[in-house]
Formats: C-alpha cells, sequence, structure tokens
C-alpha cells in the first residue's frame, strides 16, 4: 500500500533531493533562509540628503531579496550598501531609514516521512509513501515521527499522566478515547513524539495549544509535537478493531502530520476501512452523542424516517452495540468499519 | 381494467458540501407540485441517492406509474445547482488589526472567501514569524490593505512589501485596498498586471465602506475558484430565484441560508434586484474557529450543555459535517449556533423594513418544528417591523435559480403552493423601558371572535395563532422610545399579517436581544420563550412569555 504525500515548500526554499531519491523521515529535503528580526538601516543620513530626496535615490523596490553587499540606494558617489543578504521591507520618508530582515542561515527542512520522491517543483515535493494512512478528523502540531507505542490497555481507556515515563521519549503513543491537558503538557515534556486519540476535548486541546504558545513566547524550547485525534472530540474511544490494529502495529516507525491530521505507518497492513452508508449486518461506529465512538452492528434499516429525540427525523437504523445496547441511530451518524485486509 | 396513464417528472437537486437534496416535481392533474422530497449525505452517492427517490415515488404516486418510475426518473428534467467544490483561500496582511485588516477581513469574508492567513502589522508576532507564515501559506489570492486615501503610509507600503517578498513569482493575485496614492508604488513592487486596485474600505478614519471591496473579491473569487458554470453555484442560483420571487410578488425579501461550510443572505428588492453575500467561513462548521463562540453559544442557549460540551459540538460541526444532532442539547446548540453565524452574515447589511423572511439550508428550514425554524430567523435576523417569515423545506430555491433567465419566473410560479413553507408574521420592536408597554397591538382576524388588544412589554415574547392561509389586520401603537424600524407620522400603524405553520409572533425583545446576566434568571427568560414559541396552543389562546 502506498499513499502520495506532498511537502509544501515555503517561498525560497531550495530543494535537495530529486525524483527517484529514496528518503527518511529524519532526511533532509530542502533548505530555507528564514528571515530574522527587521533592522533599520540609514539611508538618507550616509546620502546627506533629506529623507524626501534619499527616497528618490533608492535603487532596489520594497518586497526585494537582496544579496549581501548589494546596493540599495546611491546618490552621487554617496552609496548605501547592505551589509549581509536581506530583504528590504519598507523605507521610511519621516526618519530616513530603510527597513530591512536579514537572512539567516540555512535551516533545514524534514519531511518526516519515508518513501521514494515523485515529484520535485518549486512550490513542493512529492513522496510516495510505502505505508498506511490513517486519517483523523482533527489534530494539532507540527510533523513528527517516531515508533508507535500503545499505551493503554482498552479502546475506551482514557490517556492517564502517569502511563507517560521517559521511556516515551521520542515515540507517538496511542492513547484511548482522551488525554488531559496536564497528560499532553506531560508528554511534551517528557518528550514524547506526539500522541494518537479516539478523542479529545477541544477546550483541553485549546487549553494545551495556549500553554504551548506561551512557552514559545517566552522563548522556551520549540520540539516538536504533534496530536491526532482520530474519532471525534469530546471522550470518544477508539474503534476496537483500529485499536486491534495499531496493537499489531506497535513498534513500527509512524509519521504523524498533527495539523493535517494523518497518520502514516510504515510497513503496516491498511487499517480497517471506513465506509458512508452502511448496510444490515455491517459492523458500524456511531458519532456524535449519545452514541459517540460506540461500535456494534447495524441490525436492519428502518422503513422511512425515524425521529431523534431532538425530534430530527432521518433514515435511521437498529444498532445493537458491543455493550448490549441496542438503539435507533440516524445513519448519517454511522460508518461501516471494515476489517483490515489480512496481510 | 387499468387505464393507462401518463406523467412529466422533473428533478430538482441542491448538492451541498455535506448534504444533498432532490426534490421530484410531476404534472399532477395538469399542474406541477411537488411529488416527494429525499435528503441524504452527499457521501452517499447519486445511486443511493436515486434509489431513495424512487423507494420514496413508489409510495407517493399513482400505483399505475409504478412499473414505469425508473424509466420516468431517468428521462426526467434534471435541474441542479450546487457548493463550490472547494473554498477559495485568501492571505490578508494589513497594517492594523482594528482598522484596515478588520474592514479587508469583513470584507473578504462576505465576498466568500476563506481567510487562511490574517497578518497585520500590530499582531504581536515578530517580522520573522510573519514572514514565516506569509512564505508557507497556499493561497489563491492576496489581499493587501491599508492607509488613509491621501497619505503616504510607510506601514501601508511595508505590508505591501510582505507580500511581495513572501508571495511567489508568477503566483496569485494581489488586491490592494489601501491608501489611494499608493496604489502605483504597490503595482510596481509586483509583476505587470498582478495587482488590482479597488477603492479603500477605510478612506479615513471615520468612513468605512466595504462594498466595493466585497464585489471586487466577490467577481475575483469567481474567476479563481469557480470556473464552472456559474449560475448552477448555489450562491449565485439561489439570489437569482430569491430576485425573481421579489419581482412577482413586489416585496422586499432576504433569503438566508447557514449552509455547512458556508453562509448565504440575499437581499431583493421588489424591482428584482438583489444584493448577495457568501460568507466562506459563515457556515456552522466555521464557528469552531471562532475565539468565543463556545462560550456565546452556551450562553445564548441556556439548555446545551456546558461550554466544554459546546466547544465539542462546535467542532464536531466541522469535522463531521454530514451527521445529525440526536439529543436535545446537541440540536439546541446547533440552532443556536446558526442563529449566532446568521448574526454574523448580516452584521454589516442594513437591512432596512423586510416583506418577507426566507430560511433555506436544512438547519433554518427542515428543524423538527416549524417554531424552531422561527426562532432561528427572528432571533438570528431580527427583523424589525411586521415581516412574514417562510422556509424553503424541500430546497427549491437554489435548482429554480440555476435555470435561464427567462425560465426562473415560470418555475417559480408553476410550484407556487409548494415553493415555501409560510410560518407566519413577526412583529419585532426596539427600544422602550423594561416592563413598560412596548406595543400595544390589536388583532382583527375575520371570521374569528374579537380579542382584546394585547399589551406586549420590554423583553415579552407572545404568539397569537393565525394558520396557513389565514390574514389579520393589525394596529400596533407602539409605546414611547419604541421604534418599529420605518418613520412613523400616526401614532398607530396599520398593517396586515398572514399566518403560518406558527402564526403572529409578537416580539418586544429588542435588537439585540438583551439577557440577564444572572445565569438561572437568563435560563428562566429563555425557556419561557422556548415554551411560547414551541407551545400548541388550543386555537384562539395567546402564549406569552
Amino acid at each position: 500500500m502506498s499513499v502520495v504525500h506532498r511537502i509544501r515548500l515555503p517561498v525560497g526554499a531550495a530543494p535537495m533531493v530529486e525524483v527517484g531519491h529514496r528518503v527518511e523521515p529524519a532526511e533532509v529535503l530542502a533548505t530555507r533562509r528564514p528571515a530574522g528580526p527587521g533592522e533599520t538601516l540609514p539611508v538618507s543620513v550616509r546620502l546627506q540628503c533629506s529623507p524626501d530626496e534619499a527616497a528618490e535615490h533608492l535603487r532596489v523596490l520594497p518586497g526585494s531579496t537582496l544579496d549581501a553587499g548589494t546596493v540599495l540606494a546611491r546618490r552621487g558617489d554617496r552609496e548605501v550598501r547592505v551589509g549581509h543578504a536581506c530583504l528590504f521591507l519598507a523605507y521610511d520618508r519621516d526618519d530616513g531609514t530603510a527597513l530591512i530582515a536579514p537572512l539567516l542561515g540555512s535551516e533545514p527542512i524534514v519531511g518526516h516521512v519515508r518513501g521514494e520522491v515523485t515529484e520535485v517543483d518549486p512550490d513542493g515535493i512529492e513522496i510516495r509513501v510505502g505505508g498506511a494512512l490513517v486519517s483523523g478528523v482533527g489534530g494539532s502540531g507540527n510533523a513528527v515521527h517516531g515508533q508507535l507505542r500503545v499505551v493503554v490497555h482498552e479502546p475506551a481507556e482514557e490517556l492517564r499522566a502517569g502511563a507517560i515515563d521517559v521511556s516515551a521519549t521520542g515515540r507517538i503513543l496511542v492513547g484511548g478515547s482522551r488525554a488531559s491537558a496536564e497528560t499532553l503538557t506531560r508528554a511534551r515534556a517528557m518528550g514524547v513524539a506526539g500522541i494518537v486519540l479516539g478523542g479529545v476535548l477541544d477546550k483541553e486541546l485549546r487549553d494545551f495549544e495556549a500553554t504551548q504558545r506561551r512557552r514559545r513566547q517566552v522563548g522556551g524550547p520549540d520540539a516538536s509535537f504533534a496530536v491526532l485525534l482520530v474519532e471525534g472530540f469530546g471522550k470518544v474511544g477508539l474503534d476496537p478493531a483500529l485499536f486491534a490494529w495499531f496493537r499489531a502495529n506497535d513498534g513500527k516507525l509512524a509519521s504523524l502530520f498533527g495539523d493535517s491530521a494523518r497518520l502514516y505507518v510504515y510497513d503496516a497492513d491498511p487499517p480497517p476501512a471506513r465506509r458512508a452508508l452502511p448496510r444490515p449486518g455491517d459492523r458500524v461506529i456511531a458519532h456524535r452523542r449519545p452514541f459517540a465512538g460506540m461500535t456494534g452492528e447495524l441490525v436492519r434499516v428502518l422503513d422511512g424516517s425515524h425521529a431523534a429525540p431532538s425530534g430530527v427525523a432521518a433514515r435511521a437504523g437498529l444498532v445493537r452495540f458491543d455493550d448490549g445496547l441496542t438503539a435507533i441511530v440516524a445513519l448519517a451518524n454511522l460508518e461501516a468499519t471494515e476489517p483490515a485486509p489480512s496481510g | 381494467m387499468s387505464t393507462e396513464i401518463d406523467t412529466e417528472l422533473a428533478v430538482l437537486l441542491d448538492v451541498g458540501s455535506a448534504w444533498a437534496k432532490a426534490s421530484i416535481i410531476g404534472r399532477v392533474r395538469g399542474r406541477w407540485r411537488l411529488v416527494t422530497h429525499v435528503a441524504q449525505p452527499t457521501a452517499w452517492g447519486a445511486a443511493e441517492l436515486r434509489t431513495a427517490i424512487l423507494e420514496r415515488m413508489t409510495r407517493a404516486v399513482d400505483p399505475r406509474l409504478a412499473g414505469r418510475l425508473p424509466d420516468l426518473l431517468a428521462s426526467a428534467n434534471r435541474i441542479e445547482c450546487h457548493t463550490a467544490r472547494r473554498p477559495g483561500r485568501l492571505a490578508v496582511v494589513a497594517v492594523s488589526r482594528e482598522l484596515s485588516g478588520s474592514a479587508a477581513r469583513r470584507a473578504a469574508e462576505a465576498a466568500g472567501w476563506q481567510i487562511v492567513e490574517h497578518v497585520t502589522l500590530d499582531d504581536g508576532r515578530s517580522l520573522a514569524d510573519r514572514l514565516a507564515r506569509l512564505q508557507a501559506v497556499e493561497t489563491d489570492a492576496w489581499l493587501v490593505a491599508g492607509g488613509f486615501d491621501g497619505v503616504r503610509s510607510p506601514r501601508a507600503m511595508e505590508a505591501a512589501a510582505l507580500v511581495a517578498s513572501a508571495r511567489r513569482r508568477g503566483g496569485a493575485p494581489v488586491v490592494w485596498a489601501g491608501s489611494d496614492v499608493l496604489a502605483e508604488d504597490v503595482r510596481d513592487l509586483f509583476e505587470p498586471d498582478t495587482v488590482g486596485t479597488v477603492a479603500n474600505p477605510r478612506p479615513d478614519a471615520r468612513r468605512d465602506d466595504a462594498a466595493p471591496l466585497r464585489d471586487h473579491l466577490q467577481r475575483l473569487l469567481r474567476s479563481v475558484v469557480a470556473r464552472e458554470d456559474e449560475t448552477h453555484l448555489s450562491a449565485i442560483a439561489m439570489p437569482r430565484a430569491v430576485g425573481v420571487l421579489a419581482a412577482g410578488s413586489g416585496l422586499r425579501v432576504l433569503a438566508v441560508d447557514i449552509g455547512a461550510r458556508t453562509g448565504i443572505s440575499a437581499l431583493a428588492e421588489p424591482d428584482g434586484q438583489v444584493v448577495s453575500r457568501i460568507h466562506g467561513g459563515g457556515g456552522l462548521s466555521g464557528l469552531g474557529a471562532v475565539p468565543g463562540a463556545a462560550s456565546r453559544v452556551s450562553r445564548l442557549a441556556g439548555d446545551a450543555g456546558d461550554e466544554a460540551a459546546v466547544a465539542d459540538l462546535l467542532q464536531t460541526l466541522r469535522a463531521r459535517p454530514a451527521s445529525l444532532p440526536l439529543t436535545v442539547e446537541e440540536l439546541s446548540a446547533t440552532h443556536v449556533a446558526a442563529r449566532v453565524q446568521l448574526a454574523a452574515l448580516l452584521e454589516d447589511a442594513s437591512l432596512g423594513p423586510l416583506d418577507l423572511v426566507i430560511g433555506a439550508g436544512a438547519t433554518i428550514s427542515c428543524a423538527p418544528t416549524p417554531a424552531q425554524s422561527a426562532r432561528i430567523l427572528v432571533e438570528g435576523v431580527r427583523p424589525l417591523g411586521v415581516t412574514q417569515l417562510a422556509i424553503d423545506p424541500a430546497a427549491l430555491l437554489g435548482p429554480l435559480g440555476s435555470l435561464p433567465d427567462d425560465e426562473i419566473g415560470e418555475g417559480t410560479a408553476l410550484l407556487a403552493e409548494d415553493l415555501l413553507v409560510p410560518l407566519g408574521t413577526s412583529v419585532v420592536c426596539r427600544g422602550g423601558d423594561p416592563g413598560r408597554v412596548a406595543m400595544r397591538i390589536t388583532v382583527h382576524r375575520p371570521g374569528w371572535p374579537p380579542i382584546a388588544p394585547i399589551e406586549l412589554r420590554t423583553g415579552q415574547l407572545q404568539v397569537v395563532p393565525l394558520g396557513r392561509g389565514q390574514e389579520a389586520e393589525l394596529t400596533i401603537e407602539p409605546g414611547d422610545g419604541v421604534s418599529l424600524g420605518a418613520t412613523r407620522r400616526s401614532p398607530r400603524i396599520q398593517a396586515r399579517a398572514t399566518g403560518g405553520a406558527v402564526g403572529l409572533i409578537l416580539d418586544a425583545r429588542g435588537v439585540p436581544i438583551v439577557l440577564p446576566k444572572r445565569g438561572d434568571d437568563r435560563r428562566a427568560v429563555q425557556a419561557g420563550w422556548r415554551d411560547t414559541l414551541g407551545r400548541e396552543g388550543p386555537p384562539g389562546v395567546e402564549r406569552v412569555a
């Protein structure tokens, strides 16, 4: 099984791979020179004229990228050169200074995926990833990679802070139905690369993100960390079949992209598939309250429409959930879960 | 001996980003009528939709046609509109968050763009961070704003230079909506034909006129993203149908649709002129990204659970837009989310007096009860004065609006009986002192025993039964400091109300509605309003809260 993963390159990045190149997750695919803090450069003083007049002697337009030594302004035999490569952003006619952003040293752009490069263009690099893809409904954080490690015993078990110790450093942990902001904070502090959960309370995820933002603002270490939600928001357990698949792939290398809610697991068979519109006899997983994350079997589809307690009438089916509960659930809130193809 | 019969069918299809709605109309005894309506998640596909239509039709049509239904359906005329395949992505760069940035953002959202990055020079980020964000953004267009007209603002030039340094050469087009005297300088920063210039939405500190920018961005959105036949886009089709309705009825009509991804409003004048808006993040899924939205929805609903539960719901609306609210709490939060988005959609619109407000989209028009639909419209739009309320439960307006110009009127006339479901009439006022009489209303219903004038106090809501097809003459005497929107020369206002599934809604809760600060008081008041609107009263008995 393979999927194509695209890594978008920021403007100005220089690719370092070619089509056909095989890459590893930690490999540098491109480099870029980020802009540093803005600096002002006196222009009118050096040209010995008024700020307004100096504006007429600028040799480059705002927005230009300048190499070290480029002439920014020239008046007769007087000139202003930039000392280092930079972006010229503005000229202030009030004080006769130029705003520039120096370009810092090269920074690597790491792909975080393993695979073969299939396309390279100025916008991005496409890589064919040989692995299984798990798509989630939400996530947070940057791209990370590490070994998968299942740290809960049941798909509906909450991931507790106490379950995270030093052995989790650099791993992508698979939790269960929820992780509190405290657990996420501890995970990050312990050097965990990422966490995969059935669900998380949106408020706790936002609280955690706010903590991380504040941490960055005060100059804290900017270690990568990502979270992937597979089923939904709130306390929602993982589908048992998917949980079993994670257990079967415990220890394998994986790449997690929090912002785009994607997880690649290498050398793994495809995970259990999902299908909209389940049929009678299908294994199903329910979404939204009051059945969020519950799995069972769709016994039959009811004729006509059925009104839920909310009063919303829709096509519905009778579901026998694994915990013994039988309930009528709108088909729009059910997905069929299909067993993973045996390898 | 069975008699051979025949009919003609047409399929009116509205394919949204989350749900697809199909209505079958057929010629019944010489007239075109709605035969059946099916709605399902778009992801279920066309084959399932066809199966569902056939199942419904088998139950609905003359049994003699049953065996021929597949053929009839296959040969039926298909009239379709759909949501744009993907939203247009826009990066906004402006000088100040409160002035140029806010005006630019509002105009862009009102034009239907999805803002993927919003940078202002006072946003608290470092210059390096701003550049990094802009260099990494994937966008279909750039919008730069800043500086008052006539002023050569260096900060505005800096905003433009940020874009020039972050944008890929030959990349997305740039819109300059800043100081007019800088337009040429800004154009020079980019390659030829890259920059489109539009009137400054903040020409000075006092004026705010985003209309030219909004119109420009609407056109740009169509040229950049919606390359398909635009008359089939819901955002274009629905307003066209509303314009024809307004022209045909001589009414001033506002139609609103809160979808999964976008919100649409169309304000049509009696001469058929329409001003429409598409709010890119104005659908139900957009609220999850708005700071403080969960708290607001939780507070406004009163019965939707705490802020954390509502926050999860708002994210669920984004993550699983085709799923349905099964619990009372989730439905309540969803309806309030629709009201909040509706209010945001109309925030900058000067609506003036409206004759008719139409609710479209499943959340409004397919609410479990007509009272819930009416509540979303009355509390989301707050239509001052006397206004008819109706819904489009079969989602017919969009497909009809996708017909050629000369056929829209014919289509709406043919389906006049099934097009809209009237909810009744609302009388909304603002102003007045708490506890004092806001309006004194005399309702004359032909054929009903006369009732005493109704005195409605500020903050009260009352419903008077008035069924579909019934009319009433209203004499309204506003109290001191109370307004129904239009200027008046007489202390009494005469108006006509038409009935519907809810009746005559008398609403003195003000604009905007003010809620008690204390949680218990607020919940009690909200429960009263809910009961008033939702209760099935015996005929002739008024409900008041």
